[in-house]
Order: structure tokens, then C-alpha cells, then sequence
């Protein structure tokens, strides 16, 4: 194979016969052989891209987030102990905790309030992403919709923020707050 | 492949044409294969020789006919693969070569064009296209020209009107324009009568997404209205406190913006039905 194209080259590049097509065919081999690399380390690259990795984290945490936010922002009395879970299941860290210390004394509240209160939420973003410690924190903009036992709803909305951290491959929510409104003299 | 063979063949008989005037003159079968392409070669049986040589010399007798017949006898005589084994290894190893040369090409070519069609929908994911976050230079650019423009495009001071319209013809673009004016309609017109001066602050934002040149930021701000006529409402509709100091609000919105000669400027303000 290599002599044979040896021996084409000689003798195009000697001239004493002009082959035409040997040196076409030849040229676009070389090109073909050129465009098989180049794409070649293109999907390379694109395949080993650190930034896909941190932006399908970002993603993952955000949908976690958004996930966990709604969670937390849903109960109906008539299935307490469920929705409870769900609370538990969707943590992890001190905010677990709190919510496991806590369940007995909201689930005794809510039973006596008769509440159903269901959360939508309407905006999400990561501000912040540290992938290898797995944590984040995340700007989550929420719409709550409490309704009372007398069938009376009403609608407020949330600017939630909220930490993540990863365990197990999992993201939980460590730590949810509303955002503070006016600074310090709003209190 | 039988395209290449079609080539081959036809530079061939152009070359028996071109040396047939040259034969016909000397009269002789050796002359023809002599300058013949295939006698050059070392690999050549005699029996290639003869096989050109005879049609060569039967060339000389007609002229067009010869071309045509030539042709339909080559074709047929390209059709069976198998039949054709005998005359291939005889023939030159040329035609051989260029051959693999034409399978390398497709091949080659074949994998280039697949490569690039795996590469380009490996980038053509959305969590990937996506670079809020990974492009961190860009997303830090994004959340401080939209904090500054929303601090600006949301805050008016009733002694200096023009201020906000002179921001809405910087900052703003598109469907913006008239949504930030449907928004801001109420709250001037209140401000002028209460004679406040309404101060907006970006608290928090972050960068949902950047695609190319759009980019969305959730942003959370304080608005904070501080009226001199007696009382004093916040703009976001709620009058409830009426102290010196001010009324404190608190308002989320999505803020859509392009990025335009160097400048990330407002196209769409999303208050979330509020």
C-alpha cells in the first residue's frame, strides 16, 4: 500500500506520465485523512469537557432545589405524616434535624389549623456551585397558596434562598431562609 | 467504485486514441505497446500485451464505432467481478491502488463527518449551551450590569424626573421599553404627588441562563419609598408603615437581557404576573 502510493507520488511529482486522477484521488485522501483528525479531536475535546460536567451539577442542583423549595412549601392536614416525609426525605444537615426535632409539635399545628398550603415555583437559579465540596446555593422565587379550613385561599409570594449539599450523590437542602427585606431597619 | 473503473477505463482508451494516429503510420502491434502505460510497468503478463495490443490494432480499422464498441465491450467486461479475477491480477496493480485509495477516502471521510456530528450534539445539549456558572466571568459581568440597570430603571426621584426616562432610553430594548413603562406609570405618578423619592436596590440576583448573547437573572430587590408631602406609600402597593425613614418592599423579577455592543442591556421584564 505505502510503496504503491510511494511509486504514485514519484511519478506524478516526475511528470514523465501525467496521472490526473491518481494525484486527485491521493490529494482528497490526504484531505479525507486531514478532516479525520481535526474532527476527530474536536469530539475528543468536546467529549472530555470539564465544563460539562460542572454545568450538568449545576442543573442537578438546581432541580434538587426547586424540588426540595416545593416541598417544604407543600402540606395537606389530611395527609400529614406523607408530606412530613417528603419535608425529611428532601433534607439533609442541621436543617433536617430541626425538622425531625420539630414534626410532632407542626404536624400537632396544622391538624389544628386545617390548612393545605401548596407552593409553585416560578423562578430558579444557582448563584453559587461548588462541585467537588457539593455545595450550592441557590435564588428560589416562590408563589404559596394557603388555604384555610373555611375554603378561603390566599396567595403569597416567596423569595426563598437556600443551600444545598450533596451527600451520597444526592442534592438536599441544608438550609432554607427567605431573603431579608429592607436591610437592617425593616427588622 | 465502478465510477473510478469507468475513469480508468476511459483515460485509457483516450490514451490508445492519441497513439493510434502513430500507429497506423508505422504499422506496426509493438510501436502501440510500447508507449503504452501498461508496458512501463514490470508486474505486466504478456497476456495484458496482447489483449491491448489487439485492441489497439482493431482501433485503427474504424474510428467513432470502435469508441462505442469499445465502450460496451469494457462495460460488459467490468459487470462480473468474479468472471474478471483472471485479467485484474494480470492487469497493473495500479487500478488496485487507487482502489484502497477511494476506500481510505470514504472512510476517512465517513468518520470525519460522524465525529463532528457526535462533537456537535455533545455541544448541542441544553445543560452545556447553558454556561450561567461555567462561564464565570460572563455571569458575574451579567449580575452586575443587570443589578445596576435594574437599580436605575426601578428608582425615581421626583426632583429629577428625566433621570428615568434618560435610563429607559440607555438600558432598555425591545418589549421592555413598554413594560417598563406600564410598570413604572403608577408608581411616577404617585411619587410626583407624594413628593418621595423611591430608591430600588438589588439584594440578591443570579444567572438562570446564558445562551450566546440572551442571558435571564432572577434578581431580588428592596424598593424603599421616602415621601416629604405627609404620607408615604412603597411602590409595590402596600401602605403600611408611615414613619420618616421610609417604606421597605420587597420585589422579585426575571430580567431577560441581549448583549449588545459590549453592553448587556434589559429586553424583558418578568414580575411574575404581579
Amino acid at each position: 500500500m505505502a510503496r504503491e502510493r510511494a511509486r504514485a507520488v514519484s511519478r506524478v511529482l516526475a511528470g514523465d506520465r501525467p496521472r490526473p486522477l491518481a494525484a486527485l484521488v491521493l490529494a482528497l485522501t490526504l484531505v479525507a485523512g486531514g478532516f479525520a483528525v481535526w474532527a476527530g479531536q474536536d469530539w475528543y475535546r468536546a467529549a472530555h469537557d470539564d465544563r460539562a460536567a460542572y454545568a450538568a451539577q449545576r442543573d442537578e442542583a438546581l432541580a434538587a432545589g426547586e424540588q426540595a423549595v416545593q416541598n417544604l412549601n407543600t402540606l395537606d392536614h389530611r395527609d400529614l405524616q406523607h408530606g412530613l416525609d417528603l419535608w425529611e426525605s428532601s433534607t439533609t444537615g442541621e436543617l433536617h434535624e430541626q425538622l425531625v426535632s420539630g414534626r410532632a409539635e407542626f404536624a400537632e399545628q396544622v391538624e389544628k389549623a386545617k390548612t393545605v398550603t401548596t407552593a409553585r415555583v416560578l423562578s430558579g437559579a444557582v448563584t453559587e456551585l461548588d462541585d467537588r465540596a457539593g455545595r450550592a446555593r441557590v435564588l428560589i422565587a416562590l408563589r404559596v397558596t394557603v388555604k384555610a379550613s373555611d375554603g378561603a385561599a390566599s396567595e403569597k409570594d416567596s423569595r426563598m434562598l437556600g443551600e444545598l449539599t450533596r451527600t451520597k450523590g444526592q442534592w438536599r437542602l441544608s438550609a432554607l431562609g427567605q431573603a431579608p427585606v429592607g436591610g437592617a431597619s425593616a427588622g | 467504485m465502478s465510477t473510478t473503473r469507468h475513469h480508468i477505463n476511459r483515460q485509457r482508451r483516450r490514451q490508445a486514441r492519441e497513439i493510434r494516429p502513430a500507429a497506423a503510420s508505422a504499422a506496426s502491434a509493438a510501436s502501440v505497446s510500447s508507449s503504452s502505460p501498461s508496458s512501463s510497468t514490470p508486474t505486466t503478463g504478456p497476456a495484458t500485451e496482447e489483449t491491448t495490443d489487439r485492441r489497439a490494432s482493431t482501433a485503427t480499422v474504424t474510428t467513432t464505432a470502435t469508441v462505442t464498441a469499445d465502450e460496451r465491450t469494457t462495460d460488459s467486461r467490468e459487470q462480473p467481478t468474479d468472471a474478471r479475477e483472471q485479467p485484474t491480477r494480470a492487469r497493473p496493480r495500479r487500478p488496485t491502488a487507487l482502489v484502497v485509495l477511494c476506500a481510505l477516502t470514504v472512510l476517512l471521510g465517513g468518520f470525519a463527518g460522524w465525529a463532528h456530528a457526535k462533537a456537535q450534539a455533545l455541544r448541542d445539549d441544553p445543560a452545556r449551551r447553558n454556561t450561567a456558572l461555567t462561564d464565570l466571568a460572563r455571569t458575574s459581568e451579567i449580575k452586575g450590569q443587570t443589578a445596576k440597570a435594574v437599580d436605575r430603571l426601578f428608582s425615581y426621584d421626583h426632583t429629577d424626573p428625566d433621570a428615568l426616562g434618560e435610563a429607559a432610553g440607555e438600558l432598555l430594548t425591545g418589549k421592555a421599553v413598554d413594560q417598563h413603562r406600564d410598570l413604572l406609570a403608577d408608581v411616577r405618578q404617585r411619587a410626583d404627588e407624594q413628593k418621595a423619592v423611591i430608591t430600588t436596590t438589588v439584594t440578591e440576583s443570579a444567572v438562570e441562563r446564558i445562551d450566546g448573547d440572551r442571558a435571564r437573572v432572577l434578581v431580588y430587590a428592596d424598593q424603599s419609598s421616602v415621601g416629604t408631602a405627609g404620607n408615604q406609600a412603597a411602590p409595590g402597593g402596600s401602605k403600611e408603615a408611615t414613619e420618616d425613614e421610609g417604606v421597605y418592599a420587597g420585589a422579585m423579577l426575571a430580567v431577560d437581557v441581549v448583549h449588545r455592543d459590549g453592553r448587556w442591556l434589559v429586553s424583558g421584564i418578568d414580575t411574575f404576573g404581579r
